[in-house]
C-alpha cells in the first residue's frame, strides 16, 4: 500500500484530467437521490452522497447486454469492453463488485462480464453520509482492503489520503497533483476508516455464521408467509441489489427478420415465472407461491451463496429496503426475528 | 479471497471476443435425420459441423437453439460410445421448442454443451442397473441404455421400466420393438396409464412394473420422469431396501445459461445445470424444492 495526499482544491483538476483521459462515471444528484452516471465536469461529482439508486454493477453487468449478433449463416459474440473509471465507489459497493467478480469467474468464466470489469478502474471513497436504510457495518462491508485501484479517504478540510493499490491506480495518480501523505494525515485516515463504528441506523443482532446456520434451519418458519402476504412479486429488490446477478436470455429480430441479437437482461427470483417450466403434462412452477420466492431471496443472500463467497451475499447497502413498494424487502427485521427465537 | 482472473490480461479478452472463451457462443450442428415419434415429439439426429464428437457422459445436457427464437435445455438422448452423431428429442410446447421442432434434415441447430453432470458410470459398473423412465424421461436415460448396450460386459443385470400415458405417446418405437425382443442384454418392462387400440401389454402407473420382476438390493437405479413420479418410485425402492445413495435422479428445470450463473434452475442452493441434472438422491432428498 502506498499512501499519497490530495489537497481538496486539487480534486477538481484531477477529475478534469481523468475525464479528458477516458470515460469517468461517478455519483451525481438526480431528483433528490443519487445515481452513478457519466461525469461531464467535476462539479457534478457528489462525493457526499448517501447511496445511489442502482449499484455500479450496471457498468459490468448491464441491465440489457448483447451476447450474440446473428445473421443468416453467421453469428458472433459482442464483447467490446470500454475503458472507464468508476469514481467515488463506497466500500460496500466495492465489496459487492468483488463478489460478482468471483461469481462470474468461478466455474466457467463469463467474459461478457469480466471483460468490462477488467477494463474498469475503481476509485473508492469512504462513506460521508450514511443512508437511512444502511446496515453495511453488520455485513462487514464498512471497510475494504482490496477490490479497488485507488481509495480516497476524506480527512476533512485539508483533503484526501489516497491509497494507491494497483498499477492502474498508479497510472491515474500521474494525472493529478499528489504529495506523499504525512504521518498525521495517515493517522487521521486510520481514525476515520477504523475509528467510526455504529454509524448505520440498521443493525443485525448476531454474527454472520450464526445467521447462516439458523436461517438455513428456518425453512418452514411462519415469517416467510407473513412477509410475503404483502409482496407484489415485482422484483424491485432484485433489480437494485448490488449482488443479484440472475438474468434472462432472449432473442430479438431486426426489422429485416433475418438478422438479430441474443441478449440478456436482469431477472429477479421474486417474479412469478422465474422458476416456471413447461414439463410433461403442462406447466410446473418450482417456486409457485410468493412466500417460497421471498424465502429464496433471503436464503440465497444469507445461506446458499455462502459456500461460493465464504460469507453472505449481502453488503448491507439498504437499497432493497428503499426500492420495495410494500416495505418488506429489508432483510434486517426478518433476520433479527428469526435470530430472536 | 483473491480473484486471479483480474490479472489475466488482454489475450483472454481477445479469445473471449473471438469466441474461444465465450460461454454463450454455440457450435453449429447439422441435422442428419428427423424422425417424428409421437404427436408432439420428434427425434433429431445431429453431428457437429466441425466433425468433433459430443464427447459427453450419459445423462449430460445441451442448450439447443435457433437464432431469433431462443435456446432451451435438452438431455442428450444417445450414448457417447457412438461418436458419429448425437440425438435429442424436441417436444413442441412453446415458441423455441416449436421453432426447433420445425427444422428439417440438413438444417443447422446451434448447440452448447455437453453441460452439467451426467450419470456417474463408474459407480454403476459391476452392479445390476434399473432405469425407471416416465414419458419423455426416456430420452435422457436412453444415453445410458445405449451405453450399457455397447459396454454390456461392464454391468450386471439390466432392467428398464418405461411408462407412457398411452400407447400413442410411447417414444422411440423402433427401439422399443428391439428391446422387447433382445432379452439377452435388456429386461424391458413397459406400461401405459390408459390402454387403447390393440394394446395387449400392462396397464397402470409405472410402479405396477415392480411386481413383474425381482430386483436385488445391490441394484443401482436411475429415475427420470414427470415431477409427480419420483416419490412413488422411491417408495417402491425403499421396499426393496435399496439405499438412497444408490439412487440417481435426473431433474428438469428452467435454465438459461447452462453454466451456473443465471439462477433459474436453482433447487435451494444447488444449480441443476452444473451440480446436476443428475443428482444422487441421498444428496438432495432433504431439499424442499427438489421434488
Amino acid at each position: 500500500m502506498r499512501l499519497l495526499f490530495l489537497q481538496k482544491d486539487e480534486l477538481a483538476p484531477f477529475v478534469c484530467n481523468l475525464i479528458a483521459s477516458q470515460e469517468v462515471v461517478g455519483p451525481k444528484a438526480r431528483k433528490g437521490r443519487f445515481v452513478f452516471d457519466k461525469l461531464e465536469s467535476p462539479d457534478e461529482l457528489r462525493l457526499d452522497y448517501d447511496t445511489t439508486i442502482l449499484p455500479p454493477k450496471k457498468y459490468f453487468f448491464q441491465p440489457q447486454q448483447d451476447l450474440i449478433k446473428f445473421s443468416p449463416g453467421e453469428f458472433k459474440g459482442c464483447i467490446e469492453p470500454k475503458p472507464r473509471i468508476l469514481f467515488g465507489v463506497h466500500p460496500y459497493d466495492i465489496k459487492a463488485i468483488s463478489m460478482l467478480d468471483h461469481l462470474f469467474s468461478e466455474g466457467k468464466k463469463d467474459w461478457n462480464y469480466l471483460a468490462h470489469r477488467q477494463a474498469a478502474t475503481i476509485v473508492g471513497i469512504n462513506v460521508h453520509k450514511v443512508y437511512k436504510h444502511a446496515f453495511f457495518e453488520s455485513m462487514g462491508a464498512s471497510i475494504v482492503t482490496k477490490g479497488y485501484d485507488l481509495f480516497l479517504t476524506d480527512i476533512g478540510e485539508e483533503g484526501f489520503v489516497v491509497d494507491v493499490a494497483t498499477d492502474k491506480g498508479e497510472d491515474l495518480v500521474r494525472l493529478g497533483s499528489f504529495d506523499q501523505a504525512a504521518p498525521e494525515q495517515m493517522q487521521k485516515r486510520r481514525t476515520i476508516l477504523y475509528g467510526q463504528t455504529d454509524r448505520c441506523p440498521q443493525k443485525l443482532d448476531r454474527m454472520q455464521d450464526e445467521i447462516a446456520e439458523k436461517v438455513s434451519l428456518s425453512y418452514n418458519h411462519p415469517i416467510w408467509e407473513e412477509m410475503a402476504g404483502r409482496c407484489f412479486s415485482c422484483g424491485a429488490c432484485n433489480l437494485v441489489c448490488p449482488t443479484c446477478y440472475c438474468f434472462d436470455v432472449q432473442d430479438v429480430w431486426n426489422l429485416d427478420q433475418a438478422s438479430g441479437t441474443r441478449f440478456r437482461t436482469w431477472d429477479g427470483c421474486l417474479t412469478e415465472d422465474f422458476a416456471k417450466v413447461t414439463v410433461q403434462g403442462g406447466q410446473e412452477n418450482f417456486r409457485e407461491d410468493r412466500a417460497s420466492r421471498y424465502r429464496h431471496r433471503i436464503m440465497r443472500k444469507a445461506v446458499y451463496l455462502n459456500t461460493k463467497l465464504e460469507g453472505p451475499a449481502c453488503v448491507g447497502c439498504g437499497r432493497c429496503a428503499s426500492a420495495c413498494p410494500a416495505d418488506l424487502a429489508n432483510p434486517v427485521p426478518v433476520l433479527n426475528t428469526i435470530m430472536e427465537e | 479471497m483473491d480473484y486471479p482472473y483480474l490479472t489475466d490480461k488482454e489475450e483472454k479478452v481477445k479469445e473471449a471476443v473471438q469466441g474461444e472463451e465465450n460461454i454463450f457462443l454455440p457450435k453449429v450442428a447439422k441435422i442428419l435425420h428427423v424422425q417424428p415419434m409421437a404427436k408432439t415429439e420428434k427425434h433429431f439426429r445431429l453431428a457437429f459441423q466441425d466433425g468433433t464428437p459430443m464427447a459427453h457422459q450419459p445423462g449430460q445436457i445441451v442448450e439447443a437453439s435457433i437464432f431469433g427464437f431462443g435456446e432451451i435445455p435438452l438431455g442428450i438422448a444417445s450414448t457417447p460410445t457412438r461418436e458419429d452423431h448425437f440425438d435429442v428429442v424436441i417436444r413442441k410446447t412453446g415458441r423455441v421448442s416449436g421453432a426447433l421442432w420445425d427444422l428439417n434434415q440438413g438444417d443447422a441447430m446451434y448447440i452448447r454443451g455437453p453441460l452439467g453432470k451426467g450419470f456417474p458410470v463408474e459407480e454403476f459398473k459391476g452392479h445390476d442397473v434399473l432405469i425407471v423412465a416416465g414419458g419423455i424421461g426416456l430420452c435422457p436415460t436412453r444415453s445410458m441404455i445405449e451405453y450399457i448396450e455397447d459396454r454390456r460386459e461392464e454391468f450386471g443385470r439390466f432392467i428398464l421400466f418405461f411408462g407412457a400415458r398411452s400407447p400413442k405417446e410411447q417414444l422411440f418405437l423402433d427401439d422399443l420393438e428391439r428391446w422387447r425382443k433382445e432379452k439377452e442384454w435388456i429386461e424391458y418392462h413397459e406400461t401405459v396409464d390408459q390402454a387403447g387400440g390393440d394394446w395387449n401389454g400392462n396397464v397402470g402407473v409405472i410402479t405396477t412394473l415392480f411386481g413383474k420382476t425381482d430386483i436385488s438390493k445391490d441394484t443401482r437405479v436411475i429415475i427420470c420422469g414427470p415431477p409427480v413420479m419420483y416419490k412413488f418410485v422411491i417408495k417402491e425402492l425403499k421396499k426393496l431396501s435399496i439405499p438412497d445413495s444408490h439412487i440417481y435422479v435426473d431433474l428438469e428445470r428452467r435454465m438459461k445459461c447452462g453454466v451456473g450463473k443465471c439462477g433459474h434452475c436453482q433447487i435451494n442452493g444447488l444449480y441443476v445445470c452444473t451440480d446436476g441434472p443428475v443428482f444422487n438422491f441421498a444428496r438432495i432428498k432433504n431439499l424442499e424444492e427438489a421434488f
